[in-house]
């Protein structure tokens, strides 16, 4: 019997590879922005070093892991609710077909609203505070949650429910053995992408709606015309959400979708 | 083998499904005029009329009729996910409403479906959880199971890295793994190629003597229910009913070279 399994790449190689190609980029990249920094005032564009000694300053009065700290907790809220609600709304839609139909325009329309409309709604409402940022993260993780979750349950294989009524399976257990594993992918992509919205408007949220956090040191920043400092915070913010994205959302996803013929 | 009457069960279907003047145990299978009309819209269209089948236990017994002749319906009724119209289905001597031993009933469906997320042994498994058997008995017995069909060196490959031949294994090692009394596949070999077809009509003769089961197929493939049965019975078209139950005398392993063998294929092709 010859093996089917495919071969297994040279995959440490692979990633040295990968790591020296990534290394090169942002080398490249910093080259690129120091030398355009040379012939334009400090204030414009800062240089790397001028950039570096702003988040040292931050880093060691403790400013940069208060407020990213605060921000980070602002998001993970908006987000945590937006999943809470999210799956099961969007399991209710994709098992009630009546419900679904009606409801189907809803979807569009949230998605359409832009975030900062959302903000400023926010502000009506909750005026400057933490339910501001977590509101605004909320309503737009919450709508692409549900569409995924929705898109799920239609691809649930009639197939698989018959093989589970043959075996006398029952309905409990066929959620969460059939069903559960089939939404579960659309939900995770939905989620990461939920994230990564929230993320990005959290900031709009806290530029105009908030007294703490990274958008609103960074509208502080610009303000006294720190552009340095600008540059810190945005470049903080990029690692942190970089990190979390590829260094846990993806090993994380890879892992419970290895199934997947083409997840990797 | 005679079950215990419950109450369930009156009187007339205890005397229906319990065995017959000439016979020494309940068939493993009994079917008595069972009619099946679905409904399209408008439409009625009458699948099944009157039709009875008797399967003696540990034989092999093969439905054959062309696309739309009911066959599956049938396998259907008998696996009691489809409830007829009028008429009895008995299985090993009992009416199968009261019939709760569904374990002991195995179905092969003509595709493999094999949970993607799931590796061949969980798949296995899979027919083992409707109960409360413990996880490590479950893994325990599939793994068994695995190795009956010369599998178990893939146990932990998930079906996208299996050949079609071999989901067809774990398809059929998860029908094995409840150790049922009766086997009932539908068309489930269809989508193999010819060599690897053979090789699991090999599998399942062996499987067959080896655990004494009662098998009952559907099929389109004269060639396939010559080979493997030991009555093959030949469904009309539309509205679906037994024309003729034909007896393949020559003893197995057969080859469809076998002059013996080519007159019952000639015959069966006649029929349908």
């Amino acid at each position: 019997m010859n093996s089917d399994l495919p071969a297994q790449p040279t995959w440490r190689k692979l990633r040295f590879d990968l790591f020296g190609e990534r290394l090169a980029l942002v080398i490249i990249a910093v080259a690129i922005w120091w030398l355009s920094s040379l012939s334009v005032p400090h204030y414009i564009l800062p240089g790397p070093g001028r950039v570096w000694d702003a988040l040292r300053l931050i880093a060691a009065n403790g400013d940069l892991w208060n407020n990213l700290g605060i921000t980070l907790w602002r998001v993970a809220v908006g987000f945590v609710l937006a999943a809470l609600t999210g799956l099961p709304l969007g399991i209710l839609l994709g098992a009630n077909r009546r419900a679904g139909e009606f409801f189907e325009p809803v979807l569009p329309v949230l998605n359409t609203v832009s975030s900062a409309i959302w903000a400023i709604f926010a502000i009506i409402w909750f005026g400057i505070s933490n339910a501001t940022t977590i509101f605004v993260v909320f309503m737009t993780a919450m709508p692409l949650i549900i569409t995924n979750v929705w898109q799920g349950t239609r691809s649930v294989n009639a197939e698989f429910i018959e093989l589970a009524q043959v075996l006398r399976m029952p309905q409990w257990k066929v959620m969460t053995k059939v069903y559960l594993p089939t939404i579960l992918p659309y939900f995770f992509s939905g989620a990461r992408l939920a994230f990564g919205f929230g993320w990005r408007v959290s900031l709009v949220a806290e530029t105009i709606g908030s007294s703490s956090g990274v958008g609103y040191r960074l509208r502080q920043a610009a303000d006294l015309i720190r552009t340095d400092q600008v540059f810190a915070w945005t470049l903080t913010l990029v690692i942190m959400m970089a990190t979390i994205e590829m260094g846990m959302m993806k090993p994380v996803e890879n892992y419970l979708f290895r199934w997947k013929k083409d997840a990797q | 083998m005679r079950q215990p009457p419950t109450k369930l069960m009156n009187s007339a279907e205890l005397t229906q499904c319990s065995p017959g003047a000439t016979e020494q145990i309940a068939p493993a299978i009994r079917l008595i005029g069972i009619d099946k009309t679905f409904r399209n819209g408008d439409q009625r269209i009458q699948i099944l009329r009157n039709v009875n089948l008797t399967v003696a236990p540990q034989t092999i017994v093969g439905l054959i009729g062309t696309s739309g002749s009911g066959k599956s319906t049938l396998l259907n009724i008998v696996a009691g996910i489809v409830k007829p119209d009028r008429g009895q289905v008995c299985i090993c001597g009992a009416a199968s409403e009261a019939f709760n031993d569904w374990c002991s009933v195995g179905y092969m469906f003509q595709e493999d479906r094999l949970l993607p997320w799931r590796t061949a042994i969980r798949n296995v498994e899979f027919a083992l959880e409707t109960g409360t058997i413990a996880k490590s008995e479950r893994t325990r017995r599939a793994l068994e199971t695995l190795q009956l069909v010369e599998l178990d060196g893939f146990a932990n490959a998930f079906p996208y890295q299996l050949s079609g031949g071999m989901r067809s294994r774990v398809a059929l090692a998860r029908c094995l793994v409840t150790e049922p009394r009766i086997l009932l596949m539908d068309e489930p070999f269809s989508r193999l190629d010819a060599q690897t077809r053979a090789q699991m009509h090999e599998e399942l003769l062996r499987i067959h003597r080896l655990k004494a089961m009662t098998v009952l197929f559907v099929t389109h493939d004269v060639a396939e229910a010559t080979l493997l049965a030991d009555e093959v019975a030949v469904i009309s078209p539309r509205p679906g009913t037994i024309k003729e139950i034909v007896k393949i005398a020559p003893p197995r392993p057969r080859d469809v070279t076998q002059p013996d063998v080519t007159v019952y294929m000639q015959k069966l092709r006649a029929l349908i």
